[in-house]
């Protein structure tokens, strides 16, 4: 069991009467990638915005290496599927935008970390660009690079593929590793696609359907390694995994699908 | 390329649609002046466009119609302006704190329904029949129709927005001016652009009640000698200026929000 960096603990969520999330024990690792992986409406987004912040659990306590956490912070930064840039900043200010409210950097370290930034996510050549004269794929690399030149240490990503086209979304897929790997953070990456959990996870956790309780833990790492090439997906223990996770969630889902 | 103008939700097209528009005017002036060149309507009541137009134009020469156009446009903008500096945060701040939202919505709502005309009376009493009681009036039909499309604005800025903001360390007062004052802007400008010609509206009822001078007045003292003509003319400029001002800011919010 790896030392809990960001912990869950006995935390539920209630909207009113309707209970969203029963109490969730779970302890992700520093610089871990943990996929929430299950149907849409299940509340797994909900559990991952209490982590940044964003939402109050009802009850129970969540943890950022050792400390309750409270509000939203720099330490914890969201990457969403829409409205994930600011229209109205070039690719450079927007990446900057993320330590805007940084004292302790001065205006050149800003343009440095600015410049690390744009080449990590491949964006040199866009950095004059407006969201939108770049494709939604970009879109989601600058949200990545804003966040990361923020500081934060935890990415919480909120289906941030799920608006794009196949191609686009594997290549993301990859290049997450990629940055992850570079620029080592701890991430949260909800999504309801089971082959992009399995592709981009350590740990796979699935979630039932409302209220969420984690119905299986999946952990990729022991089975796929840390390197993760797209012909990975052609492979038979990968197909074959996928398809078992796939039964799992349809199995949960029920046949109204 | 024609066949598109017919078609349900067809595509836009520059050219044909402004010569489409400019016809259709002519069209309209045309048909007015055969009216009356034909003896259908009584150029008393309804004088040609070439009467107006020449009416419009010994107003300009010999009856300082720029000099009034000036008051009324000034007296306009002085309102319009005390209208937008006060709606613009205070919309913000009904969508942002429920508890300012809460209180004075309903207030609002109320006094956004008072007819304007009706208020002359009371304004003259508090205010007596110079200048403040214009500005006031102008005032009183702008701000209450612009704080709740202000508040409107805000209310749509994507929550995202709000939250990366939060996730990068901002507080709510930078979020409202770095943030959700930045994405409301071009819509604020398109809203502010219509108000602005309300307050054309109530601008002629200003100056009718106590004034000497403005468009208004042009207009009104007109029709107290009867001279048809010259009330057109001065209906006539306030319609140029409207259409100007409002180009210009089309112009201005493709300029300034190219990024859009």
């Amino acid at each position: 069991m790896p030392a809990p960096y960001l912990a869950f603990d006995q935390v539920s969520k209630r909207f009113g009467e309707l209970p969203v999330i029963t109490p969730i024990n779970l302890a992700i690792a520093r610089n871990e990638i943990v996929v929430f992986l299950g149907p849409s409406g299940c509340g797994k987004t909900t559990l991952m915005r209490m982590a940044g912040g964003l939402d109050r659990p009802s009850q129970g306590i969540i943890r950022l290496a050792g400390e309750p956490v409270g509000g939203p912070d720099r330490r914890r930064g969201m990457v969403f599927q829409a409205y994930s840039s600011f229209p109205w900043l070039t690719v450079a200010d927007n990446v900057a935008y993320g330590m805007r409210y940084r004292g302790d950097l001065t205006a050149p370290q800003k343009q440095e970390r600015v410049a690390h930034y744009l080449a990590l996510v491949g964006l040199t050549e866009f950095a004059a660009s407006f969201p939108k004269r770049i494709s939604g794929g970009m879109r989601q690399r600058v949200a990545i690079a804003r966040t990361l030149a923020a500081g934060s240490e935890v990415l919480l990503m909120d289906e941030p593929f799920g608006a794009l086209d196949a191609q686009t979304r594997e290549h993301l897929q990859t290049q997450l590793r990629a940055i992850q790997r570079q620029d080592a953070k701890t991430i949260i990456f909800v999504t309801h696609d089971v082959e992009e959990a399995l592709f981009i996870a350590d740990r796979v956790i699935v979630f039932s359907k409302r209220p969420a309780r984690i119905i299986a833990e999946i952990d990729i790492a022991a089975r796929f390694g840390p390197e993760r090439t797209l012909e990975l997906r052609e492979t038979k223990p990968f197909f074959d995994l996928r398809n078992e996770v796939l039964r799992q969630v349809r199995s949960e889902v029920g046949v109204n699908v | 390329m024609l066949r598109e103008l017919f078609t349900f939700r067809g595509g836009a097209q520059r050219w044909p649609e402004i010569a489409i528009g400019a016809a259709a005017s002519v069209l309209v002036v045309l048909l007015w002046q055969a009216s009356s060149s034909l003896g259908w309507t009584n150029p008393r009541f309804l004088p040609p466009p070439t009467e107006v137009l020449a009416a419009f134009w010994s107003m300009l020469t010999t009856q300082n119609l720029l000099y009034h156009a000036w008051v009324s446009t000034e007296r306009v903008w002085l309102a319009f302006a005390l209208s937008a500096v006060l709606a613009i945060p205070i919309g913000m701040l009904m969508s942002s704190y429920r508890i300012i939202g809460a209180s004075s919505e309903p207030l609002i709502d109320f006094i956004r329904y008072l007819p304007v005309p009706a208020l002359v009376p009371l304004c003259i009493i508090w205010f007596g029949i110079g200048e403040t009681t214009k500005i006031f009036l102008l005032w009183l039909g702008t701000f209450f129709q612009l704080v709740l499309l202000v508040a409107d604005d805000m209310r749509r800025v994507p929550q995202e927005y709000v939250e990366t903001a939060y996730t990068v360390g901002a507080r709510p007062r930078q979020i409202l001016t770095d943030v959700a004052f930045r994405a409301m802007l071009p819509s604020l400008v398109d809203n502010l652009r219509i108000t602005l010609g309300w307050c054309w509206t109530y601008l002629i009822i200003a100056e009718i009640v106590a004034s000497d001078s403005g468009l208004g007045w042009v207009i009104w003292t007109a029709r107290r000698y009867v001279k048809t003509p010259e009330v057109m003319a001065g209906v006539f400029a306030i319609g140029i200026i409207g259409l100007v001002t409002d180009q210009l800011i089309r112009v201005l919010h493709r300029r300034w929000f190219k990024y859009l």
